[in-house]
């Protein structure tokens, strides 16, 4: 796949990955605990070296706002180092922690900020991704209880309209 | 088996050997470097390796510049300040750490400050956002051992808004590493067994985490392997200068595996450990080591396996059998220890009460270790652990 196809891939996932927190942070009730201890106000950006694409998230009460491309001044920063880095994670071909493992992406910021930021988004993906690619590429893939499976299927019913939303943002 | 894709770096010069602290103001030199400032503290200073230090200026060109001996067990924003204000007031021009981790970590945050010219140290927290080149730093142990003088990462603990922080980046390796064994022979019993077992549990780490490599894999074996073949005789009999000096290698070459490599669960709970109830690095890698590996078999089994022969396990059995030789391998190491010099090996016996396992966990699922490890590590993985090793 050629470079430009590539930028788009990660642009997409990640405008997905930003509007699907908002959307999951709305309801949820694991993303809100785990975002409970978060400082209000708290920025993460994740991106890609040298200049994007990047998104923008801030914690606002007790969801995540899903602030759009960009970096916006953030606490934190993941970075991927350059497209080809940013491509298999996020073209769900591999893991977080496999991502990290070959240094595909460096962190700007505190590192016990980063682990939160990182579980809430495992949180996200358990709901916007599907099952078969979280069990190829996480470490535990989650079992969902019919509960979880039905919140999953909204969540994946709103995520394009929660994307058209957030488009020009 | 080589890994997809891997980094490897360990730039520092090793001078190893008897005598090698005279070997200091010629290394200072060819860095270009004339006044050293001393980083150290009081234990060492009480142990009398700083006048080991100052005879081998004696016949040199180079000087002391200076002497900071006030470094915590745990550092800080404070100290380092201190330290910075020292390097430049004295007209300093080389960082010479003598101790163990918390001297080399104060260093290197110091270094950082003089050479980005701020106090400011929130803003480098992370992986490489150093850009200028550091001022010359040559790191000399004096326990064995975190690895500090071969690595690239640094923490210290921020007064202002208590929180440790941690930068990683290539400009923090040190220059040059000193072993001389006679910086280690003061060490008493059950530190060099805490800091022997911090050695052995950074290379076991680094062998079956996800960050692997072949070349860190190497390191890992030949550090098993001195540690192994040193350290009771180390802790046995302490004026040992060539098992001191193999102790002081192992601990080295497994601070460059684990550098390369990365650690797993059994440092994300020694560090939690450590900040919540105080208790010493290496003695809560010693009560976690075994309990880390055991919850690892699931993931890890074939490469824990790979250690038993190194550890002194026979091995038999299919790859679980193994593994399971090589964990009961450092349980008998860790009974062995606490017979020779009460080194803990429960959280009992560390000092840890009951009521603090929860605050251990929460705390330790937010150290980046957990990261590298090869099963997933939740609060209530991490729980468990933590009963267990109670």
């Amino acid at each position: 796949m050629g470079y430009k196809a590539k930028k788009a891939v990660v642009r997409a996932v990640l405008s997905a990955l930003g509007a699907g927190f908002e959307v999951v942070s709305k309801r949820n009730a694991e993303l809100k605990a785990e975002i409970a201890d978060w400082e209000d106000g708290r920025v993460i950006s994740v991106g890609v070296l040298p200049d994007g694409p990047a998104i923008a998230l801030k914690k606002e009460g007790d969801r995540i706002r899903y602030l759009g491309k960009g970096d916006h001044n953030p606490t934190l920063k993941v970075l991927f180092k350059n497209v080809d880095a940013a491509f298999l994670p996020l073209a769900f071909q591999m893991g977080a922690h496999t991502a990290f493992a070959q240094h595909r992406a460096i962190l700007h910021g505190n590192v016990a900020k980063a682990m939160q930021t990182t579980r809430a988004m495992a949180i996200v993906q358990t709901y916007i991704t599907p099952g078969f690619i979280l069990r190829k590429i996480t470490k535990r893939p989650p079992r969902l209880t019919a509960a979880q499976c039905l919140f999953k299927a909204r969540v994946l019913a709103t995520l394009p309209i929660a994307l058209a939303v957030n488009m020009r943002k | 088996m080589v890994p997809q894709y891997y980094e490897f770096c360990c730039p520092v010069k090793t001078i190893s050997g008897l005598k090698a602290l005279s070997n200091l103001p010629y290394e200072m030199t060819l860095l270009d470097a004339r006044r050293a400032l001393i980083v150290t503290d009081q234990g060492v200073v009480g142990a009398g390796l700083i006048r080991q230090v100052e005879s081998v200026f004696e016949a040199s060109d180079c000087r002391i510049g200076a002497l900071y001996d006030r470094t915590p067990p745990d550092s800080s924003s404070a100290v380092v300040n201190e330290v910075a204000d020292l390097f430049a007031n004295e007209a300093c021009d080389c960082f010479v750490a003598v101790g163990g981790g918390s001297c080399m970590d104060t260093a290197k945050c110091a270094n950082m400050i003089v050479t980005e010219g701020t106090r400011d140290l929130m803003q480098f927290q992370g992986a490489e956002r150093l850009k200028k080149p550091m001022k010359p730093f040559i790191a000399v142990p004096t326990t064995a051992g975190t690895g500090s003088e071969v690595t690239l990462a640094a923490v210290i603990f921020d007064q202002d808004t208590h929180t440790k922080m941690a930068f990683t980046s290539y400009r923090l390796f040190p220059d040059v590493a000193i072993l001389d064994p006679k910086m280690t022979m003061t060490m008493p019993p059950k530190i060099t067994a805490a800091t022997g077992m911090d050695a052995l549990t950074h290379a076991i780490e680094a062998y079956y985490c996800l960050q692997k490599n072949p070349i860190s894999d190497a390191l890992a074996l030949a550090a098993i392997k001195l540690i192994m073949e040193n350290l009771v005789a180390c802790v046995e009999h302490g004026n040992d200068e060539h098992a001191r000096l193999a102790m002081a290698n192992a601990a080295l070459i497994a601070g460059i595996s684990f550098s390369n490599s990365m650690v797993g669960v059994v440092h994300a709970l020694a560090h939690a450990c450590g900040g919540v109830c105080r208790v010493p690095h290496g003695v809560a890698n010693a009560v976690f080591l075994p309990w880390g590996m055991e919850s690892n078999l699931g993931k890890a089994a074939d490469a824990i396996a790979e250690l038993a022969p190194v550890l002194g396990a026979a091995p038999s059995g299919d790859a679980k059998d193994q593994a399971k030789a090589a964990i009961q391998a450092v349980r008998d190491l860790g009974k062995r220890l606490n017979g020779l010099c009460g080194l803990p090996t429960t959280l009992r016996e560390a000092g840890v009460s009951e009521d603090k396992l929860e605050a251990i966990a929460k705390a330790a699922i937010n150290d980046g270790s957990v990261t590298y490890n090869p099963e997933e590590v939740t609060y209530e993985d991490a729980l468990e652990i933590l009963k267990k090793a109670y």
